[in-house]
């Protein structure tokens, strides 16, 4: 049911990508144009790989065409081409879990081979990019927390990433105050936003790649919460 | 940006270094010719030069070809008694490893292998016989025409050209040629420039072209050119026609009125740097409507 509507939705809107099951994986496969006013600025020979639990899960894109090279300056992993389109971290922003596929590909994947396209012409990436690993990640929650303080922001991942979080626990921003009475909005707001299995993988991340790897010398963000 | 400005970017984007792709493909097939020449006539004194617009300094990106003489020695036989047998035998030799077109004087090389087929390599071997042992003028056969045998003389072409102090309109003229389909010989052309050119070296590059096509509009008719190699002995009257001329006439008065209603870029279009930054415009412009999505690679 879902994979027709999708089928037709992206079909209707992208006449050069097409949808085939193989092994019980569905992929799309074509040439996906960056566009603008109409206007086909480039295209690329695509495949995305639908995740088995589509749409919750991310698909996997692939630049099938061998244009752009596999390194991981240009966000494609040297070992399978996979292309890092987003930090699923921030997903909510972009596309949000229940958003149809035509959304993901107008969206996040456009502006990726848009980027791609600028970087190619000897431009900077048009919208910025995250450091690769747990350094992106830090920067991530930099942002969305106004902080630079690791602490704070492990203690923000854990409470994303538990079953259940209670008034009483001591407030992520660690100004001793309880988490009913300082932050506990701006926590359930995350938690609805970023998944706690997000959560889990960004904070293993970051506990493993520990301060020493993530440069925090920068002052905190204006305006933390 | 002066017209003269544009018309110097435009030749700066048609340039071919010696670094740049397709000379070095050229390169390779120059390397590979020589091979299989040498390889077929080891017992000749062979001379193996570039010629044309690589030796003279005049080619385009758009449109250049590799001329690459092959001359025997005076009194030779070696490779064939007569200039028809020189001819050939080099191209036996070349159908080694190319497919090979006889065109006038000039064997032009194409592919022939399953993934080339028929790829136009942009490379015509010239073979001929010196005339002597001072090794400057030389024979050549002609495949096609009433006369089989043409005298000519490398240097003096070469020098004609290089010498000219016009090298910037010929590039542009055989630009504009190509760009309006006109069926003039590039050495007829570089001549009938050269001549009509030859007291506005020091006028801008712009004033030059406006002058050459001036005169083409206007005084076609009464256009002659000589073969510097050799003025009384090879007549080019017949590579300036009345039916080519008539084409001349057409195209340089479409490109004066052009340049007079829309400017220089319509005629030779954007250069690189115009239609680079045009693309980067554009590409900036769709990035600001865009979603801001940044990517990232889970390991460094």
């Amino acid at each position: 049911m879902l994979y027709g509507k999708e089928k037709s939705e992206v079909e209707a809107h992208f006449p050069e990508l097409h949808f085939v099951v193989e092994n019980d994986l569905v992929f799309v496969r074509g040439i996906f144009p960056v566009m603008f006013e109409a206007q086909k600025l480039d295209r690329y020979s695509v495949e995305l790989q639908l995740a088995r639990n589509h749409p919750a899960g991310l698909p996997v894109v692939r630049e099938t065409g061998g244009r752009i090279p596999r390194h991981i300056d240009r966000h494609i992993v040297a070992a399978d081409g996979t292309a890092c389109v987003l930090l699923p971290d921030e997903r909510w922003r972009l596309w949000p879990v229940g958003s149809p596929l035509l959304k993901y590909l107008t969206g996040p994947l456009h502006s990726f081979f848009l980027a791609q396209t600028a970087v190619e012409e000897g431009q900077p990436w048009p919208f910025g990019q995250w450091a690769h690993g747990a350094k992106g990640i830090f920067q991530f929650y930099r942002e969305l927390l106004k902080t630079s303080d690791l602490r704070v922001m492990t203690t923000y991942l854990d409470y994303l990433a538990a079953k259940k979080v209670k008034g009483h626990w001591p407030c992520p921003c660690r100004n001793g105050r309880k988490l009913r009475d300082c932050h506990f909005d701006h926590v359930k707001d995350l938690r609805e936003k970023i998944s706690r299995k997000t959560a889990e993988r960004s904070l293993a991340i970051l506990r493993r790649a520990g301060e020493s790897a993530i440069e925090m010398n920068e002052p905190n963000p204006p305006g933390h919460p | 940006m002066t017209a003269d400005e544009y018309l110097n970017e435009v030749l700066a984007s048609q340039a071919l270094g010696d670094d740049s792709e397709e000379v070095k493909a050229l390169q390779k097939h120059r390397a590979d010719v020589e091979k299989l020449i040498r390889d077929s006539f080891k017992d000749t004194a062979l001379t193996i030069r570039y010629a044309g617009s690589k030796a003279k300094g005049t080619m385009n990106k758009e449109s250049y070809d590799l001329d690459i003489i092959s001359y025997v020695s005076s009194g030779d036989n070696t490779s064939g008694d007569t200039l028809e047998d020189i001819y050939n035998n080099h191209k036996n030799a070349l159908a080694k490893k190319y497919y090979v077109e006889p065109k006038g004087s000039v064997l032009r090389l194409k592919g022939c292998g399953p993934e080339n087929l028929g790829v136009d390599f942009h490379i015509d071997v010239v073979p001929g016989r010196f005339t002597d042992e001072t090794k400057t003028d030389a024979y050549l056969y002609q495949s096609g025409g009433d006369k089989k045998r043409l005298k000519t003389n490398l240097d003096v072409h070469l020098d004609y050209v290089r010498d000219s102090g016009v090298i910037e309109a010929i590039r542009l003229a055989k630009l504009w040629k190509v760009r309006n389909g006109v069926p003039i010989r590039t050495f007829v052309l570089e001549l009938a420039i050269i001549k009509l050119l030859e007291d506005k070296k020091n006028k801008s590059l712009s004033a030059q072209m406006e002058h050459f096509w001036t005169e083409l509009r206007d005084d076609s008719a009464d256009l002659t050119v000589e073969d510097p190699a050799n003025p009384n002995g090879n007549d080019l009257s017949k590579c300036l026609g009345d039916n080519l001329k008539s084409q001349l006439v057409t195209a340089a008065k479409c490109t004066l009125e052009q340049i007079d209603s829309s400017g220089w870029e319509a005629v030779f279009g954007k250069t690189e740097k115009q239609e680079k930054a045009a693309r980067v415009e554009i590409l900036r412009r769709a990035a600001a409507v865009a979603t801001p999505s940044r990517p990232w690679l889970p390991e460094a």
